[in-house]
């Protein structure tokens, strides 16, 4: 099964180093939540993990293999990936996009076959789109644009998924789902890796949290032990407390 | 339906050129056509020797030059518009056509057009690709092109090397039969052509089109951001810079044998994709078809037009296309997505 793993990766942009020795892996049947302020790297870390940025020193892995050494089709087939903003500037249908998952398993001029049909009606079923699949997407909101992202990487059938804010713009009922949905693939063995500032959302779902801080992964734990009022408060300079009041409140499906 | 329109227009092409070959201001007309292309059944006499003189030397290169130079520029636009993820890229918005006049001026004013007739096509591609480079150097930033940077970059190369091509007409005004045809050839026009115009201009297209094919569908996963595309296994800043020499390609040929013809090729594939969606296996089809009509029809406009006014197939283009890219400006500036 496939793992990946980050070793000591360090990344420089622009004058700034963002990522300086980041260890950490994502390994399959395990939902790992990613988190750190603004900045912290989070985005550069999952760039750098899927192989679109080549890191200043440090390496990351995928089985053991470099990710920048895998053939491109062979690495998009283990490893899915669902960016921050997902606007595309002409109107393709949600289902035509999410076709586009299925790049990897095609050749070049290989025509669709039955298993990319029913693998992209089934990305659009866990993500509750079919309905509006068949809609130009320039139509959708943006949490329907972002679930048809979403079903777009699920449909590559790739045992790793990784994603940067998938909840974004989502409203509470579909945020909910997406964290039951990856959930569920974690419990089917698939791993996954969320970066996101909905700490509520999915640390109480997710099986570890890492915490990007001062360009390392500073807290690497189970979610309790992680978001330690410590933790919380070196990390995220804020303090955290146990709710007295009718607010917070937890909402559930 | 979708698939059917192609064939639709195959068949409008047909008849566009048809009716390009049999009407000019002079004759042979329609019947002096049929004469011609039935010839060989028996059923018809024979056209005369002047007719088909007329017909296989004059209006058949030309209409071939028009058929080809407006399927690649509307396949240069269409190729341009996905790998920089910007309906407003085309070949003559971001200066590439600007950088092939360059070059095909250069090889006109110093005579390398009369050694080989593939000396000026070759100066265009080098122009088109320096400048193309350009653009990727000026206007891009992480893989993302947006309008304002694009249009941006494209003001000021246009200007750039519009200036350094007068400035060649210029050098060579003792030379006025030189200068004057550059002038000419500048504004975009068809007259003129021969078969080694519409050789070169069908083999470029054939050439460029056959290159990008087998990635048409990378045009798709293209217009995803580039760690998108990354991700489901494409490069995207290789598979962006090989579709888009692919491009340059196609704007040479049409530059260098036809002139400047301007937004055809940024507004062909707006009305393709209002045909047959974004999709590019079939867009790539319908935009080269379309491209090629409205070419045909619009120098059939200038061939019927008065002949004191020297109407040139440039300024037709012009004129019928600057509306339409001023209505997608503003619809930019409304916040609507194009």
């Amino acid at each position: 099964m496939s793992s990946l793993v980050a070793n000591m990766l360090s990344k420089q942009l622009g004058q700034k180093t963002v990522l300086h020795g980041v260890s950490m892996q994502v390994a399959p049947g395990e939902l790992v939540l990613l988190a750190g302020r603004n900045g912290a790297g989070k985005s550069t870390l999952l760039r750098c993990l899927i192989g679109a940025l080549e890191p200043d020193a440090g390496s990351a892995h995928l089985d053991g293999k470099p990710i920048l050494s895998w053939q491109p089709m062979a690495r998009a087939r283990e490893v899915a990936f669902v960016p921050q903003d997902n606007d595309v500037p002409f109107d393709f249908t949600g289902r035509e996009l999410v076709t586009m998952g299925r790049h990897p398993h095609r050749g070049r001029s290989e025509s669709l076959r039955a298993e990319d049909l029913s693998a992209v009606e089934r990305a659009l079923d866990l993500l509750d789109a079919s309905a509006f699949a068949d809609r130009s997407v320039m139509t959708l909101s943006g949490g329907e644009q972002r679930r048809i992202a979403v079903a777009r990487a699920l449909a590559t059938e790739a045992p790793l998924v990784l994603l940067d804010e998938p909840t974004s713009n989502l409203d509470l009922e579909h945020a909910l789902q997406l964290v039951a949905l990856l959930r569920g693939l974690a419990d089917n063995g698939q791993g996954v890796l969320v970066a996101s500032h909905d700490l509520n959302l999915f640390a109480p779902r997710c099986d570890r949290v890492v915490l990007l801080h001062n360009g390392r992964a500073d807290v690497d734990e189970a979610p309790e032990q992680a978001l330690s009022p410590e933790n919380v408060e070196r990390v995220f300079g804020v303090q955290s407390h146990r709710p007295k009041d009718f607010f917070p409140r937890e909402f559930t499906l | 339906m979708k698939v059917r329109l192609p064939l639709l227009l195959l068949f409008v092409l047909v008849v566009a050129v048809v009716l390009h070959l049999a009407f000019a201001r002079v004759t042979p007309g329609l019947g002096a056509l049929c004469d011609w292309l039935f010839a060989w059944t028996g059923l018809t006499e024979p056209a005369s020797l002047q007719d088909r003189f007329v017909f296989s030397s004059i209006r058949t290169p030309r209409v071939l030059v028009a058929v080809f130079g407006g399927a690649a520029l509307a396949l240069a636009g269409t190729v341009m518009q996905a790998s920089f993820r910007n309906p407003l890229a085309s070949p003559d918005i971001i200066g590439t056509a600007a950088g092939a006049a360059f070059g095909g001026a250069i090889a006109i004013v110093a005579g390398w057009s009369q050694l080989s007739v593939v000396l000026t096509p070759l100066a265009a591609l080098c122009g088109a690709v320096g400048v193309t480079s350009l653009v990727f150097v000026l206007a891009g930033s992480h893989g993302r092109f947006s309008v304002a940077n694009l249009l941006l970059a494209g003001i000021a190369l246009n200007t750039l090397f519009g200036a350094l091509t007068s400035f060649v007409v210029t050098l060579a005004f003792s030379n006025y039969t030189a200068s004057s045809q550059v002038l000419f050839w500048l504004m975009g026009g068809l007259d003129n052509r021969t078969w080694d115009h519409a050789w070169i201009t069908a083999g470029g297209f054939a050439l460029f089109a056959l290159l990008i094919w087998p990635r048409v569908r990378e045009l798709d996963l293209l217009t995803l951001r580039d760690d998108s595309a990354h991700s489901l296994g494409i490069n995207a800043v290789k598979a962006r810079r090989y579709l888009v020499w692919c491009a340059c390609g196609l704007t040479a040929t049409t530059v260098a044998n036809s002139g400047g013809i301007a937004f055809v090729g940024l507004i062909v594939p707006h009305l393709a994709r209002l045909m047959v969606g974004p999709a590019h296996r079939l867009l790539l089809p319908t935009a080269a078809l379309l491209g090629g009509i409205l070419m045909v029809v619009s120098d059939l406009g200038c061939r019927m037009a008065p002949a004191d006014w020297n109407l040139r197939l440039g300024v037709v283009t012009a004129i019928a296309g600057s509306p339409y890219f001023l209505y997608l400006l503003a619809r930019q500036r409304s916040g609507v997505k194009l």
